[in-house]
């Protein structure tokens, strides 16, 4: 019976070679470059990078990461990041979605979203440094407009008080075209006979957008809001960009901090503990919204 | 839909008007807001050397030269620009290499154990091991200061593969099941059938990776050390931040040089972003992730 049984497996996986075959190169990537860096983080555990030696030290290195300050200032700087992302940041693109999809003609409709989409294509650097331009204290526009309405100039860069709302600015002009885009190519499958019944009901236009447009964009939202948990706490490129030493206090996030310690000091052990840390903070953050979402909402991605 | 909108038009309201009128205005200062910058950069950038000394913020041309683009074609930051290509143009070629038959074969529903690989797949959506074990991987394969560590790792995204995946599950499986009969194997039907009906999700799937391998900066940071290696953008980190002194006479880059730089850091993505563009729309839905 077993060997009959792999005999019509065998014949399966045969009849099936080429599609396996094809398969093959994206598997054997997902196992070097992802199942073998989780493996990797058990170095956490031990003291890799100093010695030639690598031995278990145990939690050492959380009872470490635990006791440092600087962790900690690192850690409150990146969730309130995180939290001025979601709750500035996330609404944006859907708000910005909700107000083309009201633009009458289709040839605007294209050009806002051509537009605003430009600027996801940059890279944090070609961002970083349209924003030092636009607000440098001596040339750039949004001081000299300050200046012209009699107020004093901000070193928007190197101030504690405004360097993490430059942060959230910069990400909105970034990012929110991407999001835009994919909320409008959701909101084009709404039926509109349902906007026509609702008509005929005697609903206005804001009851229309509550009652059908945002029911229908519901699961693309909680799409959205779980793949930007996901990566919200991994904020690296962008700070590492902009950040400089006069802001440190407000923008070390774990990420950099991660990087300082591991990489830069040599204490690899110690760097993988702190990635760990933030992948397991980021797994709970997404599986409780997707736990979450599911209950109430019955949306969910996993 | 025109139906509605015929009779939309007749009820107007006076609120609905100023609606309408608010959110023209709105959208038309969002768009302002992005490209003022952008044209911002190119003005610079083409200006001459004395319109733009002392930092000036300008909008309104007042020069036209390109003596700032041939001081940086001539300067090595072609360099880096050569080794952003390199970087970009394999790389992309290899992850779409390696994303589409993949894609292609977890689409087909009689594939074996989808079910524990899909599995497996979205779990590295939810589940990033950060930059510490990768560093520490890379420098395992000893790929440290050569440019593949900056292709290898990001040859495949989880995110565009489910793209890829959704859109090929889209297609019904009589038309793969028609190439069969025409004697082909899998291969082939993906090739000749599906290949030719997923264009636009493919056209954007390529820039998406091309973008993400002309960008990347961090990684490059870690991985690379050797100067001569240096990607662009991480160059241009460097002259706008460190401000060193290759490009000008004397010690002073003038702002026309360092935007002449940033055009070059965001020029191959612009050449191709208006050719997707039009693919965007159809190829952009975001399809669930789960099954």
């Amino acid at each position: 019976m077993t060997s009959l049984r792999k005999g019509t497996l065998g014949k399966r996986i045969w009849k099936q070679r080429w599609l396996l075959l094809m398969l093959l190169p994206g598997l054997i990537w997902f196992i070097v470059f992802k199942y073998a860096t989780y493996a990797g983080l058990t170095l956490s555990f031990t003291n890799y990078g100093f010695r030639k030696t690598v031995s278990f030290v145990g939690l050492r290195n959380f009872e470490r990461l635990f006791r440092s300050a600087s962790f900690f200032n690192a850690l409150r700087n990146t969730l309130l990041i995180s939290l001025y992302n979601i709750v500035f940041y996330f609404p944006f693109p859907i708000l910005i979605a909700l107000l083309i999809n009201e633009l009458g003609s289709v040839h605007s409709k294209r050009m806002v979203q051509f537009l605003i989409y430009i600027p996801y294509f940059f890279s944090w650097v070609v961002v970083g440094t349209i924003f030092v331009n636009l607000l440098s204290p001596s040339s750039g526009i949004v001081n000299q407009i300050l200046k012209n309405l009699g107020m004093e100039s901000i070193y928007f860069m190197s101030d504690v008080k405004w360097f993490r709302k430059v942060l959230i600015v910069s990400y909105i002009w970034k990012q929110m075209g991407y999001g835009a885009v994919i909320y409008v190519a959701t909101l084009s499958t709404v039926d509109p006979q349902l906007y026509e019944a609702a008509e005929i009901d005697g609903c206005g236009r804001f009851r229309q957008v509550l009652y059908i447009t945002l029911p229908t964009i519901r699961p693309t939202i909680v799409t959205m809001l779980l793949l930007n948990l996901s990566h919200v706490l991994m904020i690296f490129d962008q700070v590492m960009v902009m950040y400089n030493a006069s802001v440190y206090s407000v923008s070390d996030v774990l990420q950099t901090y991660s990087y300082r310690e591991g990489i830069l000091t040599g204490n690899l052990g110690f760097g993988t503990a702190v990635s760990l840390f933030v992948g397991v903070v980021s797994l709970c953050l997404v599986m409780g919204t997707n736990w979450i979402s599911k209950h109430f909402l019955e949306d969910s991605i996993l | 839909m025109m139906a509605v909108n015929h009779k939309n038009a007749i009820r107007q309201s006076g609120a609905r008007i100023a609606f309408r009128i608010f959110n023209v205005i709105f959208l038309t200062l969002v768009c302002v807001l992005v490209v003022i910058p952008i044209w911002n950069v190119l003005v610079t950038s083409l200006a001459e050397d004395k319109d733009v000394m002392g930092g000036v913020y300008l909008l309104i041309p007042r020069s036209f030269t390109f003596k700032s683009y041939m001081r940086v074609f001539n300067s090595g930051y072609m360099r880096g620009f050569w080794n952003s290509l390199y970087v970009a143009g394999i790389g992309t070629l290899v992850a779409m290499l390696i994303t589409v038959p993949c894609g292609f074969a977890l689409a087909q529903r009689r594939l074996i154990g989808r079910g524990v690989f899909m599995k497996l797949i979205s779990l590295t959506l939810v589940f990033d091991a950060g930059i510490m074990p990768l560093y520490v991987l890379i420098r395992t394969l000893g790929l440290i200061d050569n440019l593949w560590s900056l292709i290898l790792p990001f040859a495949l995204s989880t995110f565009n593969l489910i793209i890829v995946k959704n859109f090929m599950m889209s297609i019904p499986e009589s038309f793969v099941e028609s190439a069969w009969l025409d004697g082909c194997n899998d291969l082939l039907a993906l090739v000749r059938i599906v290949i030719p009906m997923s264009v636009p999700i493919l056209a954007a799937v390529t820039l998406f990776y091309f973008v993400s391998f002309w960008n990347r900066y961090t990684e490059a940071v870690m991985f690379i050390n050797n100067s001569s290696r240096y990607t662009l953008q991480v160059m241009l980190r460097a002259l706008i931040y460190q401000s060193d002194g290759s490009l000008g006479e004397g010690n002073i880059v003038y702002d026309n040089t360092k935007m002449a730089v940033m055009v070059l850091g965001m020029l191959p993505v612009m050449i191709i972003y208006p050719f997707v563009q039009r693919h965007f729309v159809s190829g952009l839905m975001l399809g669930g992730v789960k099954e």
